[in-house]
């Protein structure tokens, strides 16, 4: 045969393998803390992790950024550990352990070899159970906080991602602030505050650990009791917060532009959407085939028309946030100066599109068979499969959603993905955010009549960064293509 | 611990592709990864960023595939893909459900054998656009976007092709024309000058058998052009600045040295040095500038392993608000000089090792890390086999050669120091200026 020929023949896939998501057992200790363990065979790095169901979302308006500041003070020192000395011990075991606050939950893990599982369990049961918050430490942390709020001013990624969410929720409710806390709230952040957070954060009955890897000979349930058995809450502190999700409001009520002036911006960084959707939206799988199709896939609407007919970017998506409340709904992007107006028409034109007509067979054929056929690509490695296990906790889906998803997701019809974007796409209350150079496109902006329109020259207060995010620029200098 | 073995079997087509292929069955998943022995490095003044364009222009079609379906393709296998271009060399990558694996073999091979029967101004003018976008994303609309740009200026000379960054500047993008696109295609991507691994769950037998099918027939390219010598000396001769001013709120100060090639010993020494002085809150420079004496937001410390002539070394310190650039710098500078006057104690190096141990069985956990390491080795290094050897090396390195290395590389005569500073009217908790 020629190359011709060859090549001509598109190959037909073969059988697939049948994959299962991993079954778990789940055990629970005379607390209430839940132990689940999912043996991955053939894996033996062991990921541990332990969630409790209450995050950034679930604290005082007042002492927002109190569970992240928390969560990184706790690596500070711990009544048997003073200082570094348990980071130190934990590197001893080969483990690098980790504290994090998301706006859901509350997490620390470790990943470790299996014959060093107890004792790096013992290690994250100090730091959990017993840190010391020192005053001059916690200090040292809001300084550093405080300093990030300033690089987030200077970045105009960050900067739009935060004044997104500062306009599009109602100013009480959390998600409108910033997960690590803002400029008038972090100077509240005392050893104290943080104490108290910390008190409120353990509590067995919305706990849940997970273990996965390959567990042959390792009695999970055990190993975790002899660490963890003895978690406790306090009393005084029970909340109940963690069971109920954060309530928020939408602050707009009509379309909306919002312009912060960024003099000499080469491009306009974009986020347009408004409050969207909870994880528990029932709704939930259509949903996640209409933000494929609209913002998801490579090949998305949004991608096709803007990057790979226009040009105007380097990649567009769009999509929703789902937390334990309604999180944001966003396109994001950014675009050449010049493009910005052109930029936006075709994003509301796409927006409206798939309210108004029906997606193709075709389109409805391409976000499903990606989600179902990259369904075991996932969960190739333990990490991967605890988190997701750690996922149904936070939202206290079923024990079978993730052995029903590809069933759920191939069940979904063109009508239901439009009745998704007609339910969840609301053009009457869109706000577009724009960070960029005002003096360049501000006049054809305000003349575009998208809503109503206001250009903000001046900083604002609000801050939003991720807590512990890595210093910008260290991130390998590959070129990608996607 | 031990980090299992990677089993592989390693050999060439007639017409010169190298084929590494290792089994492992655990998920159905398999990786798909080529490297293409081309670069920025291969590129010529008036022609930067070519490597990175034509990288792009990869997935506008070839002869059997239209524009944008390779992606379309093998997302709806289920499957994830990407390219990526740095100054040694391009690489293309896909992983797939492993019965999907011939899928990815065709895509690949009809681009290596017939791209340019697709290519056409309009494809090249959009990925042109979008390019200057990425440039525009990725470097010039981010505070501090050209400290890595900075640093290759200062070490490497003008005429080696690492003083010029991958993304090339605007000027040459404009420049570059269609011809340019199918001499560079016609140059560079032949089955002699690529490297393809296949990892995960897969029949050898038939892989083979597909690659034969789909690759053997694509002719060889006898007459690549040699790179040239781009040795260099092993230091820059005398320390070399430069301060840039730039809309940000916090100066920031990064360091950069030659470094010995990927593959030298010292290099490995030069990674454990990096995890000693900049890994996690017991690092040394962490511990110093940012625990104890608060005048640095964050501290980082790392070696970019490359083959032309020499690596990077490179380090970088935020400085806090009110305090001067300079005494961080000194601080900073210390500790690497410190390195080099005495030897780590035995709790940093045992430390180091233990988590490198687990940070490569991490890593190698996934099929696609997998397949990219092999593919790395046997263009870079023509040793696939370095994927079993790595990690021993790494654990071989001793506080001797740490210091060794230290010494030699970490020296003022050797060092480029890019200190950014808040352009006028920006400043530490001041507003922004709104002048244009």
């Amino acid at each position: 045969m020629t190359l011709e020929q060859i090549l001509s023949a598109r190959p037909s896939p073969g059988q697939p393998r049948s994959y299962d998501f991993p079954p778990f057992e789940r055990t629970v200790l005379p607390s209430g803390l839940q132990v689940l363990a999912v043996d991955v065979p053939g894996r033996p790095l062991i990921s541990a992790n332990l969630l409790i169901r209450r995050g950034g979302g679930d604290e005082p308006a007042e002492f927002a950024g109190a569970t992240v500041q928390a969560a990184r003070a706790m690596t500070e020192g711990t009544e048997r550990y003073p200082g570094v000395e348990l980071l130190e011990a934990s590197e001893r075991l080969g483990a690098t352990l980790h504290v994090e606050a998301s706006w859901d939950a509350f997490f620390a893990s470790v990943d470790v070899a299996a014959t060093r599982l107890p004792a790096a369990l013992e290690l994250l049961s100090e730091l959990v159970q017993r840190p010391t918050f020192p005053e001059a430490d916690v200090a040292r942390l809001r300084d550093e906080r405080l300093n990030d709020l300033l690089q987030v001013k200077a970045d105009p990624r960050r900067r739009v991602d935060q004044v997104f969410v500062s306009t599009i929720y109602s100013g009480d409710s959390p998600y409108a602030r910033p997960l690590g806390g803002d400029e008038e709230t972090v100077p509240r952040l005392t050893p104290e505050v943080l104490r108290a957070v910390h008190r409120a954060v353990l509590d067995p009955g919305q706990a849940a650990f997970i273990v996965g890897g390959d567990l042959s000979g390792l009695g999970v349930p055990q190993i975790v009791a002899a660490a963890f058995g003895a978690l406790a809450q306090d009393s005084s502190a029970a909340s109940g917060a963690g069971a109920l999700p954060p309530r928020v409001d939408s602050a707009v009520d009509r379309p909306i532009v919002r312009f912060y002036h960024r003099p000499g911006s080469v491009q306009t960084e974009l986020r347009i959407g408004h409050v969207g959707l909870s994880r528990r939206a029932p709704d939930f799988h259509a949903v996640q085939i209409m933000a494929a199709i609209l913002g998801g896939l490579f090949n998305s609407r949004l991608q096709m028309n803007l990057r790979e007919e226009k040009g105007y970017t380097y990649g567009i998506g769009a999509g929703f946030d789902m937390r334990r409340g309604a999180g944001p709904f966003s396109v994001r992007t950014a675009v050449q100066t010049a493009a910005t107006v052109p930029a936006i028409s075709e994003i509301l034109s796409e927006l409206d599109r798939i309210r108004e007509s029906e997606v193709t067979p075709t389109e409805l054929a391409a976000a499903r068979d990606y989600l179902v056929g990259v369904f075991p690509l996932r969960f190739e490695t333990p990490g991967a499969v605890v988190a997701a296990l750690g996922g149904l906790f936070i939202h206290s889906l079923p024990d079978d959603e993730l052995a029903r998803y590809r069933h759920e997701i191939e069940a979904v019809t063109i009508a239901d993905v439009q009745k998704a974007a007609q339910d969840h796409i609301a053009p009457g209350r869109l706000a577009i955010v724009a960070v960029g150079d005002a003096d360049a496109v501000g006049t054809e902006l305000q003349a575009a009549g998208f809503g109503d329109f206001e250009v903000i020259t001046e900083e604002m207060s609000a801050g939003e960064a991720p807590a512990g995010e890595a210093p910008a620029g260290l991130d390998g200098g590959e070129e990608e293509a996607e | 611990m031990t980090v299992p073995r990677v089993r592989f079997s390693d050999e060439r087509l007639a017409n010169g592709l190298r084929l590494i292929i290792s089994e492992d069955h655990l998920a159905p998943v398999v990786a798909v990864n080529i490297w293409y022995n081309v670069g920025s490095k291969h590129e010529v003044p008036g022609k930067t960023g070519f490597a990175h364009l034509f990288e792009h222009v990869m997935f506008q079609g070839s002869r059997h595939v239209a524009k944008a379906e390779h992606m379309a393709l093998v997302q709806a296998a289920g499957g994830t893909m990407n390219g990526t271009t740095w100054l040694d060399r391009t690489n293309y990558f896909e992983t797939m459900p492993s019965h999907q694996l011939e899928l990815a073999l065709w895509l690949e091979a009809d681009r290596m054998a017939t791209l340019l029967d697709a290519l056409n101004q309009e494809n090249l003018d959009n990925q042109r656009d979008v390019v200057k976008n990425e440039k525009r994303s990725s470097y010039d609309n981010r505070p501090y976007g050209a400290w890595f740009h900075k640093l290759q200026e200062h070490l490497f000379p003008p005429e080696h092709p690492y003083h010029h960054p991958t993304i090339g500047s605007m000027e040459d993008l404009d420049a570059a024309s269609l011809e340019d696109v199918a001499a560079f295609f016609r140059t560079y991507y032949a089955p002699n000058n690529a490297v393809l691994s296949i990892v995960g769950d897969v029949d050898p037998v038939q892989a083979r058998a597909w690659v034969g099918r789909y690759f053997g027939e694509v002719p060889a390219n006898p007459a690549i052009p040699p790179l040239g010598d781009l040795s260099l000396p092993s230091v820059i001769g005398a320390e070399s600045r430069e301060v840039v001013e730039d809309r940000v709120p916090l100066p920031r100060l990064f360091f950069g040295f030659r470094a010995p090639r990927l593959g030298d010993p010292r290099f490995d020494a030069l990674q454990i040095a990096g995890q000693i002085l900049a890994g996690g809150k017991g690092s040394r420079l962490y511990r110093r500038l940012v625990r104890e004496e608060k005048i640095a937001q964050d501290v980082a410390f790392f070696s970019l392993g490359l083959i032309g002539g020499a690596s990077i070394a490179a380090g970088q310190a935020t400085v806090r608000p009110g305090v001067d650039p300079d005494v961080v710098e000194r601080a900073f500078e210390e500790e690497l000089e410190r390195l080099g006057r005495e030897p780590v104690t035995d709790d940093e190096l045992a430390r180091a090792r233990a988590l490198i141990e687990t940070f490569e069985l991490d890593a190698l956990q996934r099929v696609d890390e997998r397949a990219d390491r092999l593919s790395m080795y046997a263009t870079l290094l023509d040793d696939p086999g370095m994927i079993n050897h790595q990690l021993d090396r790494y654990l071989a390195v001793s506080a001797a050669d740490i210091q060794a290395v230290a010494a030699e590389v970490l020296r003022p005569e050797n060092r480029a120091v890019i200190t950014y500073v808040p352009a006028a009217g920006v400043a530490a908790g001041t507003e922004e200026a709104t002048a244009a």
